[in-house]
């Protein structure tokens, strides 16, 4: 048993830590939260040069190679920021997506432009009107010779309008079992009847993709067409807890921000952090931090262990989408009036805990899938 | 990272010789009842009988130096000794131990070499059975309000006063108890700890009529006592670490109690309500199969894994001895507020079939009725959740810029 990180991954905890620190301070990340992608081309190059959007990618398609567990240190730290920008949608469940449903020869074309910055990837999924999970995958992709036509709209993408590539999940066989039937096909998002726009509103980066007769070879469709979901599910298994250490970094900053608040903010001739009320919201939201914590690291630990993993990730994306969310509610009880204002920072963190809050299925689809996962 | 112990060829030996050993020694009659004031004086005496012949090994107080009778063992070792005790339903000591669990670790750190020698080996090797005693009818969540007195006469302390929710049935030899040395002393700068036999006169030990039995973690505590002392005259080589040094001494013990030294194991109550929702009808098909039912049985699920997961934290902290802040009392403040809400979800659930004993319609033996009220009596020994709110805010350092320091353990 040993709970602590190893020392390169302290080391490029640090690393990160320093870069966020320095390259992206709040005046940036004010900046960044305007703007179109989240991700200006400078910024994500710098970042992909790093070598931290292609950690999960292997060394033989150009990639890092690295464990889940580190390339979820890296991205605990961009959590704090948070620090927008397509590196999860691209990097992580893109990249993953590839690997899991890719043939040889797909690998080697995607992965290499993805590990360096210079294809970004989102997978679009979802689709109006549909609750998350393989039924909602409707959108048609009619087969004729030899290319394939997309028509229909698919709802709430993240990062498509940041993305050269996306993922479509598509149906392309009739079947009783939803997870079947689904090919996953690589839009090149230039082509003529792709259109993609971001979603005004309290979230972050969440997209409207139009197909209107799409066509794309047939040599498009990653690996064996009607296979999709399975590998997409693969994928996403291993991309969730990512995506729940960004929610525990983005934990971690409201509880600091919070817990300085109530030593510097004097009310009644005292700091307001030695009123026991105040005092509640900020234990409340240490629990909801920690419980994202450990149920993700778990998670991390048995799937780069090769153990069965499926109802750990369940519960570590229930938990830290929940706790994420709570930990935002908390620090706006501690902060008041000063943290609805949107040049104090908090608010990016509330935006995003409602984002992700959605992101590949919300706390109560989790539940669920974890119940069947422990053979309920 | 790895959260799991990964066990030696050495460490493997290791579990067959304890498995030989339990075999050999754990009593047939030694049952886990879902009604613990219901042990009866015999199931207690194989208890006893057992945990000396753990503590003549060294098994009682695995990780404790080897010169006091402790087993000088690390953690994987202990581990495995937990693990092959809970195949059994048992627990390390095998009988309710507040004192000594508690007690002991104090001893390490704040006694005497010669005090070290003369009380460690008996609690370590099972030769005595200890309880703590601080509550007092005054003094509850402010425990610095002690009441009870020792006041030096000669070469012995006299001890007069009442403590309260006290230990468990059956016989207890020795009793660790705070009490106030100075009276004319500043609060926190008068009080003192004192090892003291059970047996002598004018210690009178009175059972309470409660809920039920309880203690932090569900220890099978038994029943709770009133314990009186009228002019008790006790050696003054009793007295541990140091006099009106009683205050910095319970900053070790509370850190413990808190919840600071983690927990391993399965969750009992978990399998069993499983258990039966998987072998049990509702409208015609298995309950678990029912969406409310999943739904609630996620909610108790989600509870016990936070609470798991911060126990196998606190346990790798205390034993690779890491440092540590609000760990331990955050720990305590799940498990009790996460009691309460799990025996809620229960009774969602089962309905009426969670509050009775009825022997035609009881659920699993009784222990999910008795968890509906342990579940109330567990939130306060150890201090109630309010307290371990106060000290977690402290520790994190809320309103304050000098952050409390965790109790010091050995």
């Amino acid at each position: 048993m040993d709970l602590s990180l190893n020392e390169q991954q302290e080391l490029l905890k640090r690393t990160v830590a320093d870069f966020m620190v320095h390259e992206c301070p709040k005046t940036v990340l004010l900046e960044l939260d305007r703007h179109e992608t989240g991700a200006p081309p400078e910024l994500w190059n710098r970042i992909a040069a790093l070598g931290w959007v292609g950690m999960l990618i292997p060394q033989q398609y150009g990639g890092g190679g690295n464990s889940l567990t580190d390339t979820a240190v890296v991205y605990e730290e961009l959590g704090k920021g948070p620090l927008p920008g397509p590196y999860f949608s691209s990097g992580v469940l893109g990249a993953l997506t590839v690997l899991e449903a890719g043939s040889e020869e797909q690998k080697r074309q995607i992965l290499p432009n993805v590990a360096r910055g210079s294809q970004i990837l989102s997978v679009a999924a979802q689709e109006p009107a549909r609750k998350w999970g393989p039924g909602m995958v409707q959108l048609t992709a009619t087969p004729q010779n030899g290319t394939l036509t997309l028509n229909g709209t698919k709802l709430f993408i993240h990062d498509a309008v940041a993305a050269t590539h996306l993922v479509v999940a598509v149906r392309t066989q009739a079947s009783q079992n939803p997870a079947q039937g689904i090919s996953l096909v690589v839009v090149d998002k230039s082509l003529p009847g792709v259109s993609a726009r971001t979603l005004p509103g309290f979230l972050g980066w969440v997209c409207e993709v139009k197909f209107e007769n799409v066509r794309v070879p047939a040599s498009a469709v990653l690996g064996q067409a009607g296979n999709g979901w399975p590998a997409f599910a693969r994928a996403m298994e291993k991309a969730i807890p990512i995506l729940c250490s960004y929610q525990v970094g983005g934990c971690e900053a409201v509880f600091d921000m919070s817990v300085e608040y109530s030593r510097t903010r004097i009310q009644f001739a005292q700091p307001i952090g030695r009123f026991q009320r105040v005092q509640d919201h900020i234990i409340h939201l240490t629990n909801h931090m920690d419980a994202a914590r450990w149920t993700t690291y778990e998670a991390l630990w048995k799937l780069d262990s090769d153990r069965p993993a499926a109802s750990s990730v369940h519960l570590a994306k229930a938990v830290s989408s929940e706790g994420y969310y709570q930990a935002c509610n908390y620090a706006h009880e501690v902060h008041a009036g000063i943290g609805i204002s949107r040049e104090y920072g908090l608010t990016l963190h509330t935006k995003m805990s409602r984002t992700l809050y959605q992101c590949l299925g919300d706390p109560l689809y989790h539940k669920r899938r974890m119940a069947d996962a422990l053979d309920l | 990272m790895n959260f799991e112990v990964e066990y030696t060829p050495e460490q493997e030996a290791f579990r067959k010789e304890v498995q030989s050993f339990l075999k050999v020694n754990v009593p047939a009659g030694l049952v886990t009842t879902a009604a613990v004031e219901a042990i009866t004086h015999e199931q207690y005496l194989m208890q006893r009988e057992l945990g000396r012949k753990l503590g003549g090994k060294g098994w009682l107080f695995p990780t404790y130096p080897k010169e006091y009778g402790g087993g000088g063992l690390n953690l994987d070792q202990t581990i495995i000794l937990e693990e092959e005790m809970d195949q059994y339903g048992l627990s390390l000591p095998p009988y309710y131990n507040s004192g000594g669990n508690l007690g002991a670790p104090s001893i390490l750190v704040w006694g005497t070499d010669g005090q070290k020698r003369q009380f460690l080996p008996p609690i370590f090797k099972g030769e005595v059975r200890v309880w703590q005693l601080l509550t007092e009818p005054g003094a509850g969540s402010d425990l610095a309000s002690v009441k009870t007195t020792a006041l030096r006469d000669g070469d012995d302390y006299v001890l007069s006063g009442q403590k309260i929710f006290v230990g468990s049935n059956h016989e207890v030899d020795w009793l660790w108890t705070l009490a106030v040395t100075d009276p004319n002393a500043p609060r926190h700068e008068n009080l003192s700890w004192f090892m003291l036999d059970a047996s002598l006169p004018g210690i009178t030990i009175q059972p309470l009529d409660l809920l039920t039995a309880g203690g932090e973690g569900g220890a099978g505590s038994g029943v709770k006592n009133s314990v009186f002392f009228d002019d008790v005259r006790a050696p003054a080589s009793a007295l541990v670490g140091g006099e009106n040094n009683g205050w910095k001494v319970a900053t070790t013990h509370l850190e413990l109690e808190h919840g600071g030294g983690g927990h391993i194991g399965r969750n009992r109550l978990w399998e069993r309500l499983l258990h039966y929702c998987m072998t049990h009808e509702l409208d015609g098909r298995p309950m678990t199969k029912d969406q409310d039912i999943r739904d609630l049985l996620m909610d108790i699920y989600i509870d016990i894994e936070i609470g798991r997961l911060f126990g196998v934290r606190n346990y790798f902290l205390t034993h690779a001895k890491k440092a540590r802040s609000y760990e331990g009392p955050q720990s305590s403040m799940w498990r009790k507020s996460g009691n309460l809400r799990i025996a809620g979800f229960i009774q969602k659930i089962l309905g009426y079939l969670a509050l009775t004993t009825d022997p035609a319609h009881v659920v699993e033996e009784g222990h999910i009725e008795l968890h509906q009220r342990s579940a109330i009596v567990g939130l306060h020994p150890g201090g109630t959740v309010e307290v371990q709110k106060l000290i977690m805010a402290r520790r994190i350092g809320i309103g304050r810029t000098v952050r409390e320091e965790a109790g010091r353990l050995a």
